[in-house]
């Protein structure tokens, strides 16, 4: 593994150390202190009259256990970023796939689809908002010109819901589109060669060169995705404020809630450190999991 | 945003100097129409000299508050070469940064613009309002209410630059219909009245729900309500509720029980006013349920519905020059109740005339932080902010957010006087000056920790409103959370706050 | 059947273009509005269905109590955006070769646990280090300042470098090290004349990303500055008031995609030569 060389041992070592010391020692810095200082506040009960570093023991976590409204926001969590995120795979593949061979206007079109993925979410979301606006807003304006009712994009929690996850699958399958388009575009020749001398058509050259060779990058594309969509918060403050109710509020929102607008600091800490648990957990299940199902059948 | 006025004091003094004796001078550059006399008046500001010092203001975002707040900073800094930096932060994060700066003792902003309800929570980093502005022309006029708002254990720590109220608002284009009134008889057999107590309220606006009523080719809606759970819908929902539970012979409380801080959240009163607040859902606009404070000026501002009540801004953009309902509008008391909880006898009491509770609702105030450098100066733009010929000019601005809150604004020639119906301003004058008088008044839990109480209780009310859960199970829950909120706080603490809105409310004050 | 493919794929095409442009043409439609265009309804083409107005340009332009600036807060963003990720990607592509290239053990913690480490930072919610980054700025007198974003945001952005080029490094034959250095280079030296000068492609997809990340934070850059810095999506809220101008919102998100839209561009150049092989595994 390391690169054979006329070199010593030593300038070996001191290379080795000088290409990731400088990232790992300035990562380290920064996020050291709030991480250690998020675990001591977990432990307090700063709250909007009391603010300083009393000692409470476990009792902020003993609510955590209990606090139903912070469970259902994960299960809601888990249910939008899987669905979200599975839409974002299976459209962005298509995508990449469509514009993949010479298309016309391919240029113009990859660069399209790029745009959404560069835009800021908490202004897109307040321009998706006056999009959804019920009374005013032109979604419901051109259904009805189609005879369909008004449609409660906004007061209703499946309508909630569903103007959350268009306006991720809006932002972010840009996101899987640039990385399975470069994966596709640096693909070998050879097994399309095989495959058309075997006389597979369009289906099952996907299925059985494609979607495996693909392997690798869907699953760090899956991943990567799950981790930012799970984060998924300016598009809930701007569009829905978790609501109605609290139909659309995710995690992250609810933390926002308890940490920022009551101010219970000490509180919202150890609800962060238990998702952050949570979700360190599932990931890594996940990405094991997905590391069996996808490489195993390249095998 | 920030901004930065600077000017040389020099040059200022120059042209001063060489022109016309000080008072007068004419300030309709800055867009008023004359300098009013007071203690903070253009002229008076005018002589101050701060340059080489700087202000630092937060504020909401713009426009309401935020625009006259960024006006008046660049007037403050053109007349006295201050300069003075202005941030804009949307309503649902200036708590948070007001809050971290106070906490942690970084001295952020000198000057403050907030909704006054959190003077519990902020009551401790706050300067007194020194003898001189508590004794200026302006604040002298101030009306007993807003002076009440502005003080904490007998000190007035917040500055009044705004007076706010929750009121009924309807179309007299409607309701003055002969026509109309006579079709409304005959279908319903009763007469078309305001409304005077909430179930009237619900009756009208469903009867007039989805129809074209004023012939423009689409259609009009009941009621606009602020009805969003993270917006104003708490205040909305007080509104409602607040005639069944406050009961005008009962002392002591109105949230909480005073002595024994029980909440009472879940009396039956507060469960009838969510009740009928569920029920009023059907007359909402499309999406209404949804609608924050700026969707319910648009939707009653823009002539979408019949009826709304909140505070003044509807009203004052509906009667813009360029609305389209302009003078089609009148002002009412919020409607009231006919049965009311007693909850020293456990009953429902009759009133045979309804019963009102005038809900004195938060609204914008400002303040000069106890860290501040430059507490002078901070509190001379806030007396500058205020001053007479600036209240004049921004109250009649809807979308500023200042509303009427001196003796000298409850007057109907300055209404008329802006192009206002003799109806429309009439019983706006009426309506707000009433409110003034009455002894049976309802104000905010202004208390420490009071955006968890509200944030509590609108949680609460909105998964009702959903359908989720019955009004008595909803209200139920909050009040199991608020003595868990009211634990954490300590009920002492909580007690000796909550005892300044009791003053308040029982007449005392 | 292959035409078959080929009509499905024109309407997906077409379809998708239409969902991804239409916030835009809304957008760009209401930026032209004012109140009065607003409250009727929804309205689509000037002139034909309302009165258009130019307010929504022009207070982003005009300073004072008119309008919000817009031109001190795209400056200070891009200066943020721009140091933050240059220093991300020098780090994190130092790192990322260091990781696949070398084999580290700290204890039992070896080379992808340390790559873990690196990605797992991007879990954690802003919220949650929003008050920790808060106090840990102002001991360092660091608020408001430049300095103090910057040194949050390379805490945000080195993982995604890292992750990115690590991916690509992995896709580098390890012979192209082997012939630098019997050509006589160090391994450092290998590194920044041969194979850095091939990572091109790499590096434009770290660089975009960290660039979006950069540019589009709200949550931080709104938590740590008062008056004296003021980036873009911070200075955009500052309209987020109850009376909501949907003219300056509108015309401003039209305004604030342009500068990122400009690195679409350049990096579909990239993706079209083909070139962009081995930048992701």
């Amino acid at each position: 593994m390391t690169p054979t060389s006329t070199f010593g041992v030593n300038t070996m070592l001191s290379s080795k150390h000088f290409f990731l010391l400088p990232a790992l020692l300035t990562l380290v810095a920064i996020i050291l202190f709030p991480l250690l200082f998020t675990i001591r506040v977990s432990f307090s009960s700063w709250d909007v009259f009391q603010s300083g570093l009393d000692y409470i023991g476990g009792k902020n976590y003993g609510r955590v256990l209990a606090d139903e409204r912070f469970w259902q926001s994960l299960g809601r969590l888990s249910l939008l970023s899987l669905i979200s995120v599975s839409l974002q795979y299976t459209l962005g593949f298509a995508l990449a796939l469509a514009v993949w061979k010479q298309v016309r206007g391919g240029r113009f079109l990859r660069v399209l689809f790029l745009i959404p993925m560069m835009t800021t979410p908490v202004v897109m979301s307040v321009i998706w908002r006056t999009v959804f606006h019920e009374s005013l807003g032109p979604a419901n304006d051109i259904l009805g010109m189609f005879g369909i009712g008004a449609v409660p994009w906004l007061s209703s929690a499946t309508g909630a819901f569903i103007s959350v996850l268009i306006v991720e699958v809006w932002q972010w399958t840009p996101f899987m589109f640039l990385l399975l388009l470069a994966g596709l575009v640096s693909l070998p020749r050879e097994p399309y060669l095989a495959a058309a001398i075997d006389g597979a058509g369009t289906w099952r050259t996907f299925w059985q060169v494609t979607f495996p060779l693909m392997a690798p990058i869907t699953i760090g594309a899956l991943i990567i995705r799950l981790i930012e969509a799970s984060k998924i918060m300016d598009t809930v403050y701007v569009l829905t404020s978790g609501g109605p109710g609290t139909a659309t509020e995710t995690s992250s929102y609810y933390i926002y809630i308890r940490g920022l607008r009551d101010f219970q600091i000490g509180y919202s800490a150890a609800l962060s450190l238990v998702y952050l648990v949570i979700m360190i957990v599932s990931l890594t299940v996940i990405a094991k999991l997905l590391l069996r199902l996808l490489v195993g059948k390249v095998g | 945003m920030k901004y930065r006025f600077t000017t040389s004091a020099s040059v200022l003094a120059i042209i001063a100097s060489s022109a016309v004796p000080v008072s007068a001078q004419d300030y309709t550059r800055f867009g008023i129409e004359q300098d009013l006399p007071g203690t903070c008046s253009y002229a008076a500001t005018d002589a101050k000299d701060y340059s080489g010092r700087t202000l630092n203001i937060i504020t909401h975002a713009i426009p309401v508050i935020g625009e006259p707040t960024a006006l008046h900073a660049e007037q403050f800094a053109e007349l006295t070469g201050a300069e003075v930096n202005v941030v804009h932060v949307p309503f649902g994060d200036l708590f948070q940064r007001i809050m971290i700066p106070f906490q942690s003792e970084q001295n952020a902003y000198d000057v403050m613009f907030y909704p006054s309800l959190w003077i519990g929570d902020f009551s401790r980093f706050l300067a007194p309002v020194p003898e001189a502005y508590v004794n200026s022309t302006g604040m002298m006029d101030v009306t007993p209410s807003f002076t009440g708002v502005a003080t904490w254990n007998g000190e007035m720590i917040q500055y009044p630059m705004d007076g706010d109220r929750h009121y009924l608002k309807f179309r007299t284009d409607v309701f003055d219909n002969a026509e109309v009134q006579a079709q409304y008889l005959a279908d319903t057999g009763n007469e078309l009245t305001v409304p005077a107590t909430w179930e009237e309220y619900n009756q009208v606006a469903a009867y007039f729900n989805a129809s074209d009523w004023d012939g423009d080719g689409e259609l009009n809606y009941g009621s606009a309500e602020v009805a969003k759970r993270d917006d104003l819908m708490f205040s909305a929902f007080i509104s409602r509720a607040a005639p069944y539970a406050k009961h005008p012979d009962v002392q002591g409380g109105f949230f909480f029980d005073l002595e024994t801080m029980e909440p009472l959240i879940n009396t039956p009163g507060f469960v009838r006013g969510l009740e009928l607040f569920i029920e009023a859902q059907a007359s909402f606009p499309p999406g209404g349920t949804n609608f924050g404070l700026g969707d319910e000026i648009f939707s009653f501002g823009g002539g979408q519905t019949l009826m709304s009540y909140s505070w003044d801004d509807a009203y004052i953009q509906a009667n813009q020059e360029d609305s389209r309902i302009r003078n089609m509008v009148a002002a009412a008391p919020l409607p009231g109740a006919s049965e009311v909880w007693n909850r020293t006898t456990g009953a429902w009491d009759t009133f045979e005339t309804p019963n009102r509770a005038p809900y004195m609702t938060w609204g914008w105030s400002s303040a000069v932080s106890s860290m501040s450098e430059e507490q002078e100066m901070g509190f001379d733009f806030l007396c500058f902010f205020s001053n007479e010929a600036n209240a004049e000019h921004d109250m009649q601005i809807g979308r500023f957010g200042v509303n009427p809150y001196r003796n000298s604004h409850f007057d109907i020639d300055y209404w008329k006087g802006q192009g206002w119906a003799d109806k429309t301003a009439q019983t706006y004058v009426t309506t707000l000056s009433e409110m003034e008088e009455s002894q049976n008044r309802v104000f905010d839990l202004r208390v420490p920790g009071v955006s968890q109480f509200m944030s509590s209780m609108a949680n609460g009310v909105a998964e009702a409103m959903a359908g989720q859960k019955t009004a008595q199970d909803a209200l139920d829950d909050v009040a199991q959370e608020w003595a868990e909120i009211a634990d954490r706080i300590g009920k002492d603490r909580l007690r000796d706050a909550y005892a300044n809105v009791v003053t308040l409310e029982d007449n005392e004050g | 059947m292959n035409k078959f493919y080929h009509i499905l794929k024109t309407l997906f095409l077409f379809g998708w273009s239409l969902f991804v442009v239409f916030p835009f043409l809304w957008a760009l439609t209401t930026s032209f509005k004012d109140a009065n265009a607003i409250t009727s309804g929804a309205t689509y083409i000037p002139w034909v269905d309302y009165e258009p107005s130019t307010q929504g340009w022009t207070s982003l332009f005009t300073t004072g109590s008119q309008g919000i600036n817009i031109v001190g807060p795209f400056i200070d963003s891009a200066a943020v955006t721009l140091i933050a990720s240059l220093v991300s990607l020098a780090l994190g592509t130092l790192a990322a070769y260091g990781l696949s290239r070398f084999e580290y053990r700290l204890g039992f913690v070896k080379n992808a646990d340390i790559t873990f480490f690196f990605i797992s930072q991007r879990i954690m919610p802003p919220i949650v280090l929003a008050i920790p980054f808060f106090l840990m700025l102002k001991e360092l007198g660091a608020l408001d300042t430049i300095f103090g974003l910057v040194l949050v945001y390379v805490a945000l952005l080195l993982p995604i470098a890292v992750w990115v080029m690590t991916d690509f490094f992995a896709g580098i034959p390890k012979e192209l090290d082997e012939m630098a250095m019997t050509d006589g280079c160090s391994p450092i030296g290998a590194f920044f004349r041969v194979i850095l000068p091939n990572s091109v492609p790499g590096l434009v997809v770290a660089g975009m990303f960290c660039l979006i990340f950069g540019w589009n934070d709200f949550f931080f850059a709104f938590t740590l500055t008062f008056t004296e810095t003021q980036l873009l999506p911070v200075s955009i809220v500052s309209l987020n008031s109850s009376v909501t101008p949907w003219w300056s919102l509108s015309a401003f998100a039209l305004i604030s995609v342009a500068p990122l839209a400009c690195v679409a561009v350049i990096v579909e150049r990239y993706m079209s030569r083909g070139t962009m092989s081995g930048a992701i595994r």
